[in-house]
This record gives structure tokens, sequence and C-alpha cells, in this order.
């Protein structure tokens, strides 16, 4: 590219997906730049749990595209970026009554239905996993799925050489004209041959009318106890309910208890279309605690330390945006994952990369990225319009 | 008798209403054990801010300058002892 | 996510024991509103008027034990509007008002109005070995001899800056247990005229301690800096750095002390109903100002439920502050600009056993989000109380303003989770 340019491309937000997306054109070769209002993981991927899990997406473009992901996260972590930040482990799902026996049976129909990295590795009793308490009737155990702090994975991403890192520095503005993107910034302005629009719940205030919707979660951490004791993720399959089946009465609290590498426990978390990340509150931590202990009672020894709420950016048809911006040549945006973009993020870094390079997409997804392309809404409201 | 309280099976006496801390810190009990991170466990503060002096009685963590001594309390180190990864 | 919301509760409450917390339960009282107070000590009495073990000859001066005698006199006259409840734990107020109380007095209340009176911390600077057994704050120290009247085993060093340093030196003297040395950052000594503008009281009572001091033979080493502590074959060794060179003492415990701040990690900054700081976890001032700040306040915030014109602000607070700036200055030190130089094994924060190289590795200017997330200070469960604020300096280059990396939001301190999720306590049966 041409040196009229500050940058070939710049990258706006630095979450866990701009990140992943700058490390892929940084090793291309190309001159990238990240820019952030406030700071690396500062939004969603620094208040998220960070499961990267395929159990957990909607049978579908979801699934296909997380399967796909997981499989090239352990990669990136065999030999790559993420190998401080990714540890795979098992994830348990366990279910009590009806309905949430029945999401486990979907879930076992998903999985066979992918073949991809993970597997059913146990399903039986509650007596599968030791230390398990009361009110489980069923309890499935998965490989391959893993777990990977967003802040881990932003860090691991931007410490690769080549990527230039501007904050505090908010995206006030951009015009695209003769060749080129110029973004404005408070102090200045910069051009670049590209403009990728990663700005999680806050890509509405660029993009005006983008259907997004801020979903706040509630989390838990509790203090250090012995490392170990649960040996992966334990998730009440109403979770799976939650997040496959849109709008769906839940029939038990959707609880996830994440065991850190520190010896602390992770405890989330709620859907709440408020999108206000100061409401965390004593009655919702309770509820959450109430079936977390239940299931898990070691839980009852440890402390709450921290309580926080992240926010995510839920889309009106619960799938990502991702593609070239309509009507604005050389921008691309990328958004929308709501409670799956630490899953994601290595496959759409990844492909978002090939785009702006040029470069067609890997052929066997193809198809489910461009579900994803931004076009859907342009035509509906172009077909509202008429 | 005298009211007495065990730190890990060791019998220390102690005043009533006295917490265990400093029943311990009397009977020159001053290493209470290690945290998961590795770091001492010892009495710093006094009043329950630091978190420095957590013990555990029966199978919860709590502070040893808050807890009040009760005749046969059983109090251990945390059995922690991991680093962070 | 809450269907189930709380019957607001009639009382306002009143987080800690001590001269604030109950001079503004007295004067809310005594408007005729119902407080709860509680406190996470066995009893009431707060940092100063910390009460002996039963039994125990309180080792308090004449003047504390009357003021404490007459505001629990106050207390007793208005028992029925009064409860105190000891042993429990304030774990925050949310943002629908509900108040987590854990301990011996459980519950999950929606109270009129809340009064934060949590006191002060002790500032106490990292150094090299500060994170041995029997090192301990000064104020820990101090704590001890109130409830037990009894000194410490062995050899005592204090160290650090500040007149609580010499307070806890005189009270060890005359229980007769001299400490082996008092190491004073400051030049506390050498200002006679600044001196002498502070309050007659103040000085009185520090001039009283420094005789005793100094009677005892115990060597008061100003401009002196505790260089590191190490282990030793018969307890701690003290390496000190004086204006005339590198000393050593020996020590079986060792109080250090730089100071005090409000005790307000995660503490709200307001709510859907009043919420009031008042005493030193509104601002560090000492006993005389907790006190009056303490009966001003509570009288303000009566006045304002009541839809009551307001009391006069109190003249005592505005004389405090100006003692205790008169005090700052008379012990200015440059013990900061030493934080730097620290070896940089040194521990910073004490829960994740974080170093000043775990520091240095996250670069220049890391800000908050970087120093939590990545650096993992101020994440443990102190709240940062005791990292925050060298971290934050340390952190920061010259002019730009500090970051926050303490908490700001419940939980104010730990909150068991059996506590919470055990039916039977008050406001809490699911
Ligand atoms: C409670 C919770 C739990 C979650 N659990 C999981 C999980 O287990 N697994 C999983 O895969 N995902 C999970 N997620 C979702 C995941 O965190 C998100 O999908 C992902 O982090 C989104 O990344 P992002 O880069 O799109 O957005 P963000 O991380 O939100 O990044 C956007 C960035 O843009 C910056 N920005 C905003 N406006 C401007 C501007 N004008 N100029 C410059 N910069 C700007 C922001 O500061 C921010 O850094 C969870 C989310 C939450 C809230
Ligand atoms: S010594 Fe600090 S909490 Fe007990």
């Amino acid at each position: 590219m041409s040196d009229r340019l500050d940058h070939d491309v710049i990258i706006a937000g630095a979450g866990v997906v701009g990140a992943a997306i700058a490390w892929h054109l940084a090793r291309a070769g190309v001159r990238v730049a990240i820019i952030d209002a406030t700071g690396p993981a500062a939004a969603a991927s620094g208040a998220s749990d960070g499961a990267v899990s395929v159990a957990s997406k909607k049978p579908g473009v979801m699934a296909r595209l997380a399967s796909a992901s997981l499989i090239y996260t352990h990669d990136l972590a065999a030999q790559g970026p993420l190998q401080a930040a990714f540890a795979a482990r098992p994830a348990h799902i366990f279910g009590s009554g009806a309905a949430e026996l029945a999401a486990m049976d979907t879930l076992a129909a998903k999985l066979n239905h992918l073949s991809g990295r993970v597997r059913v590795v146990a399903d039986g009793g509650p007596d599968l996993l030791s230390g398990l308490g009361t009110g489980v009737d069923r309890l499935m155990t998965l490989e391959g799925e893993g777990h990977m702090p967003g802040h881990k994975a932003v860090r691991a991403y931007l410490a690769a050489p080549g990527i230039t890192c501007i904050w505090p520095a908010p995206l006030l503005g951009y015009e695209v004209a003769d060749g080129f993107v110029t973004v404005r910034l408070a102090d200045r302005t910069l051009r670049a041959g590209q403009l990728v629009l990663a700005l999680g719940v806050s890509s509405p205030d660029l993009i005006p009318g983008l259907p997004i919707v801020p979903r706040a979660g509630q989390l838990i951490v509790t203090d250090r106890g012995p490392v170990g004791a649960l040996s992966g993720s334990l998730t009440a399959a109403a979770y799976l309910v939650a997040k496959t089946q849109d709008g769906a009465a839940l029939p038990l609290l959707p609880v996830v208890i994440d065991p850190l590498t520190s010896g602390q426990y992770l405890i989330g978390s709620t859907r709440e279309d408020h999108g206000d990340p100061t409401r965390v509150d004593f009655a919702t931590l309770r509820r959450l605690l109430t079936r977390a202990a239940t299931v898990w009672p070691a839980l009852r020894d440890r402390r709450v330390i921290r309580t926080f709420a992240g926010v995510r950016a839920a889309v009106s048809d619960s799938l990502p945006i991702v593609g070239p911006l309509p009507g604005a040549d050389r921008v691309t945006i990328v958004t929308g994952f709501e409670g799956d973009g630490i899953c994601l993020s290595a496959l759409i870094g990844r492909e978002v990369a090939r785009m702006l390079c040029g470069l067609s997409p890997d052929a066997a997804l193809a198809a489910d990225l461009a579900a994803l392309s931004p076009v859907r809404f342009s035509k509906n409201r172009i077909e509202g319009a008429a | 008798m005298i009211a007495q309280v065990f730190w890990n099976g060791r019998p220390v006496p102690f005043c009533e209403g006295e917490t265990l801390g400093s029943a311990l810190t009397r009977a020159g009990i001053s290493d209470l054990g290690r945290a998961p991170t590795g770091q001492a466990r010892a009495v710093f503060c006094g009043i329950g801010q630091c978190q420095g002096c957590l013990v555990r009685v029966g199978t919860r963590l709590t502070e040893a300058c808050l807890l009040p001594c009760v005749d046969g309390l059983q109090a251990e180190p945390d059995a922690g002892g991991q680093t962070d990864a | 996510m809450r269907g189930d919301r709380l019957m607001r509760d009639s009382r306002v409450l009143v987080i800690g024991a001590g001269l604030a917390g109950l001079a503004a339960a007295v004067e809310i009282a005594g408007a005729g509103l119902p407080v709860l107070v509680v406190d996470q000590a066995q009893a009431p009495g707060g940092a100063v008027h910390r009460q002996p073990l039963p039994g125990v000859r309180s080792i308090a001066s004449g003047m504390q034990r009357r003021r404490w005698t007459r505001l629990m006199a106050q207390i007793n006259a208005q028992a029925e509007r009064i409860e105190i409840r000891c042993n429990t734990r304030f774990g925050g107020m949310d943002y629908t008002g509900d108040a987590l109380l854990t301990g011996d007095g459980r519950a999950l209340m929606q109270p009129r109005a809340l009064v934060l009176a949590t006191g002060a911390r002790e500032r106490v600077q990292p150094r090299p070995g500060w994170t041995l057994p029997c090192v301990t704050t000064a104020g820990a120290i101090q704590a001890e001899l109130k409830t037990t009247a009894h000194p410490p085993y062995g050899r005592v060093l204090l160290a650090g800056s500040g007149p609580l340093l010499l307070a806890v030196a005189a009270e060890l003297v005359r229980l007769g247990r001299a400490p082996v040395a008092v190491i004073e950052a400051g030049h506390p000594f050498s200002h006679p005229l600044s001196a002498l503008r502070l309050p007659a009281s103040y000085l009185i009572e520090a001039a009283g301690y420094l005789l005793r001091v100094k009677a005892a033979g115990v060597p008061v080493l100003t401009g002196a800096h505790v260089l590191a502590i190490t282990p030793s074959a018969d307890g701690l060794v003290v390496r000190v750095n004086t204006p005339r060179g590198d000393r050593s003492f020996g020590a079986d415990r060792i109080g250090l002390h730089d100071g005090i701040a409000p005790n307000d990690a995660g503490l709200p900054v307001d709510g859907p109903v009043p919420v009031l700081r008042l005493g030193d976890c509104r601002e560090a001032l000492g006993a005389r100002a907790a006190l009056a700040d303490g009966r001003a306040g509570g009288g303000r915030l009566a006045a304002q439920l009541l839809g009551r014109a307001a009391p006069d602000p109190s003249a005592d607070l505005d004389l405090q502050r100006q003692a205790q700036r008169r005090l700052g200055a008379i012990y200015a030190h440059d013990g900061l600009t030493r934080l730097s130089d620290l070896p940089s094994d040194t521990v910073l924060c004490r829960c994740e056993n974080r170093t000043l190289a775990d520091l240095r590795a996250l670069g220049s200017n890391p800000g908050a989000r970087g120093l939590r997330l990545d650096g993992r200070f101020g994440m443990g469960p102190c709240q940062g109380r005791f990292c925050a604020e060298w971290v934050g300096r340390l952190s920061t280059p010259a002019g730009l303003p500090l970051p926050h990396i303490g908490s700001n939001r419940w939980p104010s301190r730990p909150i068991p989770i059996s506590d919470l999720v055990d039916p039977s306590a008050e406001g809490l049966e699911p």
C-alpha cells in the first residue's frame, strides 16, 4: 500500500475480536494499528467468563463456526500466541427435571452431528463427578473445550511485533474518500487503506441503526482455594436453553461455575437487557450462588471477593455481524458476538484478516461466514422502506 | 479447668472475649501457614482488614483476628499451598 | 431478575461502632429514628476505644475513659432506639438499596439510610520482609495492648512515620516492655515553631509520650528508614538507614506504620437511600474529629430524613483538619521517593504476592485496568487496601492522576458463600 497512509489497516476496538484481527494482519505483513477509547480489553472482553464452548451454541451456523474456531484456538495455543491464554479443560453439563434433560439430549445429538473436537466422554448420573452435591439428575462430561480469559487473549495477541497500539483514543468519526479512510481521533487524524470497526456494544455509536441490544451479565469471583478441585466448567443445562432458544422460558437458573487456574471460581451469569454494567445486586448473587452451591458444595467454603457485570453486544437475530459495511467502501464491521466472542475470536480474526487481504474465505466456512454479513440488515431496511 | 482452643491440634489457652488471633499471638504462635499464593499467613493489621491471618475452622476460612475463641474450637492452617499458573 | 424485593426497613444502618458511628447513632436516635449499628469486632469501641477483655484493666487515659463513658451513657439513654450488633460484617449495599450483613447479625435489609463509619486503615509502605510473621502494623500492637494490657513477647521495634509510633512506644514502656528502637522517617522534633501552632491537647499528649520513651532510654532515630527485615536464628533482624549510616537491630516483633487513610474500599458513594460517610472513613483526622463529625453528620442526616432544617456545621472539624495538616508537615519525609528504589523482589500486593518486578513488567503507565487484569494488583481479598496506594504511585508518571485500582463496589470485604445461601437469617429466607 502507499506512503500516503499512516497504516494499511486501522482497527477500532481492542477487544478480543479486534486484537485477533490485528495479530493475523500483522503476521501477514500488513501495517496495522489498533485504537481503543479506553485500552485493551476494556469492555466485554475484560468482563466475561471466557468459556471456549461449542456445547452452548445454537445448532447450525453458530455451532459450526464455534467448532471450527475451537479447533483453530487449540492450534494457536499449541504453538502460537494463545499458549498462556487458553487452557483445555473438560466441560461438565448438569441437568435436573424434564426440560434440562431434554436440552442435554439435544446437545448430544448436536455434538454427534458436528463431529468436531468436542466429544461426550461420560453421560450418566451424578456419581460420575465426585464432589457433586444434590439437585443433579444427569451429568454429561465433554472433552475438547477450554477456557480463555478475554484479557489474557487480548494481551497475548497484541504482544506480537508489528502492531501499533493507540489509546486512550476514542474514534470520533471517519470519512471514506480518494481511495483511503480518514479516521478522526480527538488530537489527530489518521489515514488508512481500510478501517475495521470492532467496537462491540458501542458499535451503534458509529453505525446508527445497527440492531444491537446491550445484554448485561453479572459475574462473581471467589477467593482462592485448592487448585483442581473441579476439573472443568460445571454448567446448568438451562444455560444451553438460554443460549440456543431465544426467549425460551428457562426451567431453572442457568448457572455456570468455572474453576480458574488460580484456584478461584468464576460464577455466572444473567442475561439482562438493560445493559447497565453497574447493576449488580445481592438478590441475583444469592440466587446464582444458591443453585451453584447446591450442585457444587465446595463453594460453601469459599468467599465472594468480587462481583461485576459485563455487557454483551446481542443482535436481534442472534448472529454476529461480520463483513464490509454496505455503502461504505473500505470499512468492515465486526461485532455482535454476544456471549460467544471469546470462543469465535480466533476464527473470526483469521477470516476477517483474509477478507481484508482480498483472499477468499476457507471454503468449508464460506456459507456460514456469508450468513454474518451486515447486508442482511440493509436489505430489510430497503424492503421496509419500499 | 482452663478454657482452650486448638491450633493444629495443639491446645492454646485463651481469656474470655479474646480472638483467636490474640490467643495465638500470646502463645507465641505467629506463623499461620501459607496462602495459596505462597505468601506467609500471619496477623498483620489485627483488625480484619488485610486478610493475612486467614485460618481454617472446619472447612471455612476465616480471619483469626476477628474470630472469637470458644472452648474447644479447632483451627488449622489453610490447606492451600498452590501457586497461580 | 428480581422477584423478591425486600420491605424497606425503618432503621438507619450505621456501619462501625467507633466514635463516629456511635456519635451519629446518638444524634439520629435522639431525633426519634431507630438505628442499627453493626461492627465486625467483638465489642464497640473502634480503633481508639477498643475495650479491654473482661477482667482486664483498661490502659486508656483518664480523658479517653471519660469520653467513652459519656458516649456509652448517651447510647444507653437511647437504648430503645439503638441496637448494636457486633461480630457482624457489612458486605456492601447494592444499587437497589439492599444491604448485606453477615456473621452474627446476618441479614439482607433495605435500610432507610446508610452511615459509613468504618474508620481508617493503616498505611504501611512496602519494605523487604514486611510480609514475615511477627511483622504487623503498629496499630495491631496497640490493639493487643488495649485488649490484653500485656506487651507482646520479646523485643519490639516500631518503624515508619507518624505520632502513633511514639504513642505505642510510650504504652510499651508503661507496660514494662520498652521497645528496642523507634525508627521515624520524618524529623518531627526539628520544627519547634510550627509544632507550637498545634492545639495544646496534641502537644501535651505528644510531649508526655516522648518524655516517657526518652526516659526509658529508647533510641528514637529520626530521618531513619527500614531497609530490610530478615529472619534470623533468634527472631528478626532489621536493617535501618539513618542520616549517620546504616544500623541493625534484633527484634521479635515489629510494628510498621506510615499514617492512616480512610478505610473505604468497596463502600458505596451513593445509593437509592441517603449514604453518608463519617469520621476517619470520610477523612482520616483522628478521634476528636471523628466524634465531632459523627455528631454533626448524624444530626444532619436526621434532619434530612425528617425534613427539618440542617444544624450548623461543626467548627471543631476545621480545627482538627488544620491540626492534622500541621502534623503532616511536621512529619514530612522523603519515604515515598524510596519506593522506586526498593529491591525488585519486594512484595507490593500481599494478597496476590505480586512484586515490584511484576509491576515493572507491565510497562509504563499500565492504567487501572492493566494493573488489575494483567498485573493482578488490587485483586485480592483485602480489596486493595494495602497495595493500591503504592502500586498507583509507582506505576503512574509524575503529574498524572493516580489510577483507582482498589475496589469501589461491593463486596467491601469477602462474603462467605455459606452465609449468603443458608436460610434462617432475617431477610435471607429463600
Ligand atoms: C458476562 C459475560 C460472559 C461472557 N462469557 C463468554 C464466554 O464464556 N465465552 C465466550 O466466548 N464469550 C463470552 N462472552 C462474550 C465475549 O466477552 C464477547 O463476545 C467478546 O468479548 C466481544 O469482543 P469484541 O472485541 O467484539 O468487543 P469488546 O471486547 O466489547 O471490545 C470493543 C472495544 O471497543 C472500544 N471502543 C468502544 N467505542 C470506541 C470508540 N468510539 N473508539 C475507540 N474504541 C472504542 C471499547 O473500549 C472496547 O475495548 C461473555 C460476555 C459477558 C458480558
Ligand atoms: S490480621 Fe489483618 S485481617 Fe486479621
